[in-house]
């Protein structure tokens, strides 16, 4: 079971993920993330993925085409909260450095 | 033209009169018969939409008239009213049970059936064009199945003959894909100079997308080597092939490596794929995997690339695969990995073939009842000299 959540602080959105993100839920997922862009429009975009068990690579295909269509709009995306397993997926194909990770929600909205 | 066919079926010559004036009034088709084995043999000669029958009648009563009806699947559709008087020998329910759509008790008004009559006839036009639909459904889902056959053969026919060959190595394959046909591909080339290419890649997300894609892949791998001996170049020329031709999120994970006989040197990149596994000795050594990881191909025109060097020496096993054959989760939430699947691999029987299919059916049986819900692709390598 997928669980997201989006929400506004300040000039930034966040989108909370809970569950398994495999190719079976990313049409849901990418609905919630492009209407939060088209709506928010937000200079910063956070998505939590602290409760996210397992990430299959059309989930981690949604965070890139997420990170480019913000790019676009010159804002930004943090990512925060990753659990061990996630965390693994994200090293094995580099995207450790080609997103901006953050340990905490909070450390992700400051963006430091 | 008439609105469409009713059968009237009563022995009472008044009743069968008055209703026929009516339908035909309301511009339908009239049969009447006197009992249900007259009543079947006007169905002989004529289909009716809607039968109205009187429950007693002598020679076949209503209730086996209605069964018979129902009971062939040439005329199990057409809808059956059963009249009834409520005195006890035939309730509403009971009639419904026997297989009639609807009652209609007596005494009756002429203009109560009217009524039933015409609703039952939208719901005739309704199961007529559900029946329509069905047909030209069924025609299209019979095309697709059989176009996705024959793109299952094509993709098959992309994979190298088994048992394969290449200078310095025997391989073979296990190729599993999820839905008939899938977003992984493997090739393994032999290049003019003597040495060897090999590619397994795994396209995000699968079925016919992913099939199409992974055949661009291919497409790209070997237009690749045409331009040289390095892995890295085909990487950084694959990834630029793939951001170009696909949309956001179609990508592909990858591991390129050239081997040289000669010298026992593997040259590699890692491009977000699940680095293979190295076993020593003819597989009786302890497996190891390789190290080096890297972007997936076609996220960005620009990526950087890192290649990497190991020795592959005659005797050694390299085992290639897709994260389907790792990403394996039980109902208890107890997840194989890469460090699960290369367990399975220490000890491994000296076979290629074999051995795959040992190691498939480990993760099966892991994996067991469930069944793989990713496309699969294991590729075992045997270095001989």
């Amino acid at each position: 079971m997928l669980n997201i959540q989006a929400r506004q602080e300040g000039s930034a959105a966040i989108v909370t993920i809970q569950g398994k993100v495999n190719f079976e839920v990313t049409a849901q997922l990418r609905d919630v993330i492009r209407d939060t862009v088209a709506q928010q429009q937000p200079k910063l975009l956070v998505i939590n993925l602290a409760g996210v068990s397992f990430i299959d690579s059309s989930g981690l295909g949604l965070l890139v085409a997420a990170r480019n269509s913000v790019d676009k709009s010159s804002g930004k995306l943090h990512l925060c909260g990753l659990p061990a397993q996630v965390k693994k997926t994200f090293d094995q194909t580099n995207l450790t450095n080609y997103f901006s990770i953050f340990t905490t929600e909070q450390d992700a909205l400051r963006g430091a | 033209m008439s609105k469409g066919v009713v059968l009237v079926v009563d022995d009472e010559a008044p009743i069968r009169d008055i209703l026929s004036f009516y339908l035909k009034r309301a511009d339908y088709q009239v049969l009447m018969a006197e009992n249900g084995l007259r009543g079947l043999e006007e169905m002989g000669k004529l289909q009716p939409d809607l039968i109205i029958s009187d429950l007693r009648m002598p020679e076949m009563p209503g209730d086996d008239f209605c069964r018979q009806v129902k009971s062939s699947s040439a005329t199990k559709d057409i809808y059956f009213m059963l009249v009834s008087a409520l005195d006890g020998s035939m309730s509403k329910i009971g009639g419904l049970n026997i297989g009639a759509d609807d009652m209609i008790s007596k005494p009756f008004h002429a203009q109560e059936v009217m009524a039933k009559v015409d609703s039952a006839f939208r719901i005739i036009a309704m199961q007529k064009e559900i029946k329509r639909q069905n047909v030209v459904l069924r025609g299209f889902q019979d095309r697709v199945n059989s176009e996705m056959e024959l793109a299952s053969r094509l993709q098959m026919g992309m994979l190298p003959a088994l048992p394969g060959v290449a200078p310095g190595i025997r391989y073979t394959h296990h190729y599993l894909p999820a839905e008939g046909i899938g977003g992984d591909i493997y090739a393994i080339t032999p290049l003019p100079d003597g040495s060897t290419a090999m590619m397994i890649a795994d396209v995000s997300g699968h079925g016919v997308t992913a099939a199409l894609i992974s055949s661009m892949v291919k497409t790209s791998f070997e237009s690749q080597l045409r331009l040289g001996l390095d892995p890295h170049a085909w990487a950084v020329g694959m990834n630029q092939d793939l951001f170009r031709n696909t949309l956001a999120e179609q990508f592909a994970t990858a591991f390129l490596a050239h081997l040289d006989p000669a010298t026992s040197q593997l040259n590699y990149v890692v491009a977000g794929h699940p680095a293979p596994f190295l076993i020593g000795n003819a597989g009786g050594g302890k497996p190891q995997q390789l190290g080096g990881k890297g972007f997936m191909l076609g996220i960005d025109a620009n990526l950087p690339f890192t290649s990497q060097r190991a020795a592959f020496r005659a005797g050694d096993r390299l085992v290639l695969f897709t994260d389907g054959l790792e990403e394996v989760e039980r109902e208890d939430r107890t997840y194989l990995g890469e460090e699960g699947l290369m367990g399975f691999c220490s000890s491994l029987p000296a076979d290629a073939e074999q051995a795959a299919t040992q190691l498939v059916s480990q993760v099966q049986a892991y994996n067991h009842p469930a069944t793989f819900s990713d496309d699969v692709t294991l590729v075992v390598v045997d270095r001989v000299s």
